[in-house]
């Protein structure tokens, strides 16, 4: 039971991304709620990845015969971060540049384009 | 072993490595990097025909990256490890609508960009978003699925927001980005949930494996989601209409790519992904969702006063017509009857028409915006005085666009008319509704637009050359696919429709072997 | 050179001669009709529907189609009034949609 633990964390941390995405309306707070579901979606790959009492999948003093976590799901994960920063970064620069067009980083009010 | 075999990496690294040398060539002269961009255009476009020819005529092509041989895709053990690319008929077909609509936002960006407004960079990020989207199409991996995916979401949305001097593209952007960085998220989840069941992530592979179990629902859904938004299914369209009728004309015609590369992965994931263990209810839901789209798109099309807004929604509902044909495949995967084919067919042909006709009326909205200076059509008018050829070839798009005989609308829209009726006449009905609205909607466009006395409108500029040849580029596609529907059918459409409807197991074994 | 479509075929040459011919015969039809209407009276001025509009004033795009696009209008709006530009329905709009989804692959 206490193995599932990191996978109901992780869901734990989607679905409150997903809650400050429907609910806040700050531009800035829509990028953390972005930033916790991407962070949930990589806690999940390296749970998944994890072997009870494995040792880090390049060790050069490891033993022969010892159990070693998967290294697939960590590239995964690593991959993953990066491309999230790159993301990240560009969402917090629109809503810089919106500020500096608008005064506000209300969702609520950026609506010129509609209907 | 002959170099053709690494056309496939090739498609991409090309791109790739031309937009971030670009920034380098325009450091040393504005020419250098003109002739640079052209150069990797056109080697780009060669490289797309090399892989389509190939793959058209010898069947499936893999390339194994960093493997001794390109076709030795399985490890010792006798289970796929390595990246790949698997490029069957439905890849190739769908890089040549890459090639086309980047080949022809190249050839209208050259004249169409300004200088001094950030040309470079927009170029550069023209040919990462070509190369994410040229990745998407090939790639035989989930993780580099998901991968290219960003890539796609990164180069799309900088683009978007590229003109940072105005109030409105920042925020078509930000709408977008929020919106694909969540379907991108999606798909990862779905890798993880596929990953942790069969430890795998080569798709190939995976099709083997997947049964249908809970957890591979699971993965279907999250999958369904991030791809359906990413194509501009309603109620999840309304990125769309912002990012396109906010961005360059260059740039919007390759989020129509970008768009139909994400339908192409939903494409993948369906009928080859899980094929073995498809259900007539998600065909039903994509049937669904494909009616609603078409309908809701063009309503929304009747009452919009911007061109470009206006060609965005059009766009949209073009892409209810690809999800509505899929949908009739799908639902019927499982009998395989012949009217299930024709729809695929029609689907799969529509998606190189609408990419030819869509990206002219895009296109020939950028002329607008540039001869008259606005986009908004109740100060529009009596353009034809001026640009002929322009209007000539917005006329062209809008016939064919509605799908009126002899261009190429009309024909993947006959095929789809007529399959879809054997499922449930309703949904003809409505498609056949839809483009009837759809040509009122554009034939008060052209007249607001061209037609009428001169206007003097302030802050016009002329149309370039260049401008008018991505134009022709187009219109010749529109109209000679309109014109030898037949031969296009015969020889690229029905490869790649079969390739989904029975050329899982060919797919299979070009991966896994025999 | 024909377009199978399951039902019957799509011939565009055969469709472009038909339409030449049913043109030409139009235009002869046409050729029969009365030629003594006055040149430059009330007989030969185009006759417009729609918004009320002033003499000799060009009719721009946003009148055709007029009681059409009135017509639509009801059902247009209430389609419109989905689609508020805010960024936050945007995700409501998926997170519905994904369980939309999730119910039709998990049933069936």
């Amino acid at each position: 039971m206490i193995g599932n633990l990191p996978f109901v964390v992780s869901m734990v941390l989607v679905v409150l991304g997903l809650w400050t995405l429907m609910t806040r309306r700050n531009l800035i707070k829509l990028a953390v709620g972005i930033v916790l579901i991407e962070n949930g979606v990589n806690l999940f790959l390296v749970s998944l990845g994890y072997v009870r009492g494995g040792i880090a999948p390049i060790y050069t003093f490891a033993p022969a015969d010892a159990p070693m976590v998967m290294p697939t799901p960590q590239a995964l994960t690593l991959t993953s971060i990066v491309i999230g920063m790159a993301t990240t970064a560009l969402l917090l620069t629109f809503a810089v540049v919106i500020h500096r067009h608008r005064g506000t980083l209300d969702a609520g009010k950026i609506r010129e384009l509609r209907g | 072993m002959s170099w053709t075999v690494h056309v496939p990496i090739l498609t991409i690294a090309v791109p790739l490595l031309g937009a971030f040398a670009l920034p380098l060539m325009a450091k040393v002269h504005r020419r250098l990097r003109d002739l640079w961009l052209v150069g990797v255009g056109a080697f780009t476009v060669a490289m797309i025909v090399t892989l389509a020819v190939q793959v058209f005529t010898g069947g499936v092509q893999v390339y194994t990256l960093g493997a001794e041989a390109a076709d030795a895709t399985l490890g010792p053990e006798g289970f796929p490890i390595r990246i790949m690319l698997v490029v069957d008929a439905m890849s190739a077909f769908m890089a040549l609508i890459a090639a086309l609509l980047g080949g022809a936002a190249l050839v209208y960006a050259l004249g169409f960009v300004e200088e001094g407004k950030g040309k470079t960079l927009s170029m550069s990020l023209f040919l990462l978003l070509w190369a994410g989207m040229l990745g998407l199409k090939l790639t035989g991996d989930m993780f580099n699925f998901f991968v290219f995916f960003e890539i796609t979401t990164v180069a799309a949305c900088g683009l978007i927001g590229f003109r940072a001097w105005e109030s409105r593209s920042p925020e078509a952007a930000f709408k977008t980005l929020v919106m694909y960085i969540l379907g991108g998220l999606l798909v990862l989840l779905a890798v993880g949930v596929l990953y942790g069941q069969y430890g795998a992530l080569n798709m190939a592979f995976l099709s083997s494996q997947i049964q249908g179990g809970a957890l591979d629902r699971i993965a279907l859904g999250l999958l369904l989601g991030g791809l359906l938004m990413k194509a501009g299914a309603v109620p999840m369209h309304m990125w769309a209409p912002d990012a396109y009728g906010e961005a360059d004309a260059n740039t919007a015609i390759v989020l129509v790519a970008n768009t139909q590369a994400a339908l192409y992965g939903l494409f993948r994931m369906v009928f080859t992904m899980y094929g073995g263990a498809s259900t007539p209810a998600v065909g039903w839901l994509v049937t669904a969702l494909g009616a609603l789209t078409i309908l809701v798109a063009v309503l929304m099309a009747v009452i919009q006063t911007d061109l470009g807004r206006l060609i965005a929604y059009g766009a949209v509902s073009q892409i209810g017509f690809m999800l509505l044909a899929a949908g009739v495949g799908l639902a019927t995967l499982a009998t395989r009857p012949e009217f299930g084919r024709v729809a695929l067919q029609g689907g799969v042909f529509h998606m190189f028409n609408d990419a030819a006709c869509i990206g002219l009326l895009l296109l020939c909205a950028g002329a607008v915006r540039r001869a008259a200076g606005t986009g908004d059509l109740r100060s529009l008018g009596g353009l034809a005085h001026t640009e002929v050829w322009t209007s000539g070839f917005f006329l062209l798009g809008a016939l064919a666009l509605a799908g009126i005989p002899p261009l190429n609308g009309f024909a993947s829209k006959l095929m789809i008319y007529q399959s879809s009726f054997r499922l449930s006449p309703i949904l003809t009905a409505l498609a056949v509704l839809a483009s009837i609205l759809l040509l009122a909607v554009f034939v008060r466009a052209f007249q607001g637009a061209f037609l009428g006395p001169r206007r003097n409108l302030e802050g016009g500029q002329p149309i370039s050359p260049a401008m008018l040849a991505g134009m022709a580029v187009l219109a010749v596609v529109v109209i000679a696919f309109g014109l030898v529907p037949d031969l296009v059918v015969r020889h690229m459409v029905a490869p790649a429709a079969d390739a989904l409807w029975t050329g899982r197991d060919v797919y299979l074994a070009a991966v896994l072997g025999g | 050179m024909n377009l199978l479509t399951g039902e019957g075929f799509w011939s565009p040459l055969v469709w472009l001669a038909l339409a030449v011919a049913v043109t030409a015969l139009t235009w002869w039809f046409r050729s029969k009709g009365r030629q003594d209407y006055k040149k430059g009276t009330e007989q030969a001025t185009p006759f417009l529907s729609g918004e009320p509009m002033p003499e000799g004033v060009h009719v721009g795009g946003q009148h055709l189609y007029w009681g059409f696009v009135e017509a639509l209008r009801p059902f247009v709006e209430r389609i419109r009034a989905f689609h508020t530009g805010v960024v936050v329905d945007y995700v409501t709009w998926l997170v519905v949609m994904l369980a939309v989804v999730f119910l039709v692959v998990m049933l069936s």
